[in-house]
């Protein structure tokens, strides 16, 4: 060992006037510190595609024949769904990644260096929700490959993946304050398989709602992932829902959705933040 | 704006800190001076409030009364400031997992504001410096205990921060490691770096700090140096272990009209104090000698502080969660051959 290695430099206190430019410098670093995990970790993306493609196949080709929804092929009503139902699980995967980053050590060193505390969240959200994106890539590229025929114009192409983002974002910082606020990964993930995932199936994903038994029927038209599918569902497909007033006009209740979930987790996430402790 | 720190603004004061986790007051106004350029280790067993007290100073949690001002900065007020004259190394190592040790330097570097070549230099530097040559490329997640230890310390010294703070730097660790840290230790006080140090190994505390405060649930039981710690417990003395009850009824003969003995039947020694030390032990060990009585050991002990905490708290250091540190067994001993 050197002994005169050692940087000889006192830290300099950061100048406080570039507030705003260290707080970018910081997000894109820890986004860049996220996205190095997806190829060291690659189970972290199965949430996102292995398990919607296991259920494209499942209800394309095993249960889908006993499902019959009027006007339209099983193919194409079940896509919509399917892209709904990933971008739902992203919370899940959210969750779980922030509540694992919370128990390790790492964040606890972030937190004591001088680097914004709200850039070591957004870095957080920013990595989650490029996986998410990569997670629907393939998804997407899945359901083409399959046969899947979406019919959009440049217009609701443009529509379609502006509410996708949105909602990734939504769901992003949802699964980040639960993440926050769960003890353990494992909890999380026994949320999401409580909370998420039926909300996620009964959101007219896979099955008519109209269809279901009065009870479930009423979750389901009001169940923000339903407004979110018959999003996808009608700028692909042109199909109209009906029900309640958020299946009638998804996409403007979709929006109103992610705004509120925002404005109740980002402030939420960031109080948490200031007061986690790490295990 | 705050003020300027000096040289001779201590670089931690911390008056009354205080803080609660419900019913449960893990830090109980403490009083905390360290001085610049010191080693200061903050010594107690498992859940005496080391931690906290540590994450308070780091900006970490927020005290529920008191203040604390690092290098003249406020903990709370200021704690943006303190971030950038401070560097904690906690208790688990602190490192994305799913980085190489290289690239968890180079994103503190980069973190700490150094552009691309300036950190590449600095984290080289530690790289050679901490031996993490050999492992540089391999995954944080892949690495043994001693070797994260090692890229741990190596990231909290990216910028040389004014307070170092090192939360049990060594538990968990194989005596080989553990080494390895002691000896960093020693090179960065040598260098002036003023150092905060919690430890639950007494060992520790003695080998490494100018300074010890014994914290237990949350307060401060005694302070000092480990010398003076010591003798509050008590002076050195000299123990002979009679081979048997009889040998031990003519070495309390014996030795009973020259010394202040003391008798521990059950350990069948006869303790002389030895204010002298080294002189009192070869007094005692010619008379011993003289006398032919059989004896298994002659010892010149230091109280430890093992001895100083089972004395000031009436409990042994971290009984519950180390059993070894608290022997008495393990007392280093200077013996002769009787």
């Amino acid at each position: 060992m050197n002994a005169t290695a050692i940087n000889p430099h006192v830290s300099a206190p950061v100048p406080q006037g570039f507030a705003a430019r260290r707080y970018v410098r910081d997000t894109l670093l820890l986004t860049a510190r996220s996205l190095r995990a997806i190829p060291r970790v690659p189970e972290r993306l199965l949430d996102v595609t292995i398990q919607p493609i296991v259920f494209i196949l499942l209800f394309l080709y095993v249960f889908g024949s006993a499902i019959h929804v009027h006007g339209i092929s099983y193919k194409d009503y079940l896509f919509p769904g399917i892209i709904g139902q990933s971008l739902a699980f992203g919370i899940i995967g959210a969750g779980v990644a922030t509540s694992n980053d919370m128990t390790e050590g790492v964040v606890d060193r972030f937190r004591s260096m001088p680097v914004s505390r709200l850039s070591i969240i957004t870095g957080q959200v920013m990595g989650q929700v490029c996986e998410a994106l990569l997670g629907m890539t393939i998804v997407v590229c899945f359901g083409l490959a399959l046969g899947w025929h979406p019919h959009l114009t440049l217009a609701h192409a443009l529509e379609l993946v502006g509410l996708m983002v949105l909602a990734m974002f939504a769901f992003t910082w949802a699964g980040v304050l639960f993440g926050m606020l769960v003890r353990s990964p494992d909890a999380m993930q026994g949320i999401g398989f409580i909370v998420i995932f039926p909300l996620s199936f009964m959101a007219g994903t896979f099955v008519p709602i109209s269809g279901m038994d009065a009870i479930p029927r009423a979750i389901a038209q009001w169940d923000p992932i339903s407004a979110l599918v018959a999003s996808v569902r009608g700028l692909t497909q042109g199909t109209h829902s009906t029900g309640s007033w958020q299946l009638e006009h998804p996409q403007l209740a979709m929006a109103l959705w992610c705004v509120l979930i925002l404005a109740v987790c980002v402030p939420l996430a960031l109080r948490r933040f200031n007061r986690t402790l790490a295990a | 704006m705050p003020k300027i720190p000096t040289p001779s603004t201590p670089a931690i004061e911390a008056h009354g800190l205080t803080k609660r986790f419900g019913q449960f007051t893990a830090v109980d106004q403490l009083d905390l001076c360290v001085e610049n350029g010191t080693v200061v280790s903050l010594l107690g067993p498992n859940g005496a409030g080391k931690t906290t007290m540590v994450r308070m100073l780091a900006t970490l949690l927020r005290p529920d009364a008191g203040s604390a001002r690092i290098a003249g900065l406020d903990v709370v007020a200021e704690a943006d400031r303190v971030r950038s004259v401070i560097s904690l190394t906690g208790q688990f190592a602190a490192l994305d997992k799913h980085l190489t040790a290289e690239e968890n330097l180079r994103l503190m570097a980069a973190l700490r504001g150094h552009r691309r070549s300036s950190a590449r230099q600095i984290v080289g530097a530690l790289i050679e410096r901490f031996d993490i040559d050999e492992f540089r490329d391999r995954l944080v997640k892949n690495l043994s205990g001693g070797q994260r230890r090692r890229v741990d310390l190596a990231a909290g010294l990216i910028d040389r921060p004014q307070l170092l703070v090192l939360d049990e730097p060594t538990t968990g660790l194989d005596p080989r490691s553990r080494q390895v840290v002691w000896s960093t230790v020693r090179e960065l006080v040598a260098e002036g770096v003023t150092l905060l140090l919690t430890t639950q190994y007494l060992e520790e505390a003695d080998a490494l700090a100018d300074r010890v405060v014994l914290i237990d649930h949350g307060r401060e039981v005694a302070a000092g140096t480990p010398a003076q710690l010591k003798a509050q417990v008590g002076e050195q003395r000299v123990d002979v272990v009679a081979a048997d009850s009889d040998a031990l009824d003519h070495l309390a003969e014996l030795l009973g009209p020259q010394f202040e003995t003391s008798v521990a039947r059950e350990q069948r020694t006869v303790s002389v104090p030895a204010p002298e030390e080294a002189a009192d032990l070869a007094r005692v060990a010619a008379l011993v000698r003289d006398s032919r009585v059989a004896v298994d050991e002659i010892a010149l002990r230091r109280p430890t502080l093992d001895d100083a905490f089972l004395a000031l708290t009436g409990h042994a250091a971290g009984e519950d969660a180390d059993a070894d540190a608290a022997d008495p067994d393990h007392r280093p001993a200077e013996e002769v051959a009787a």
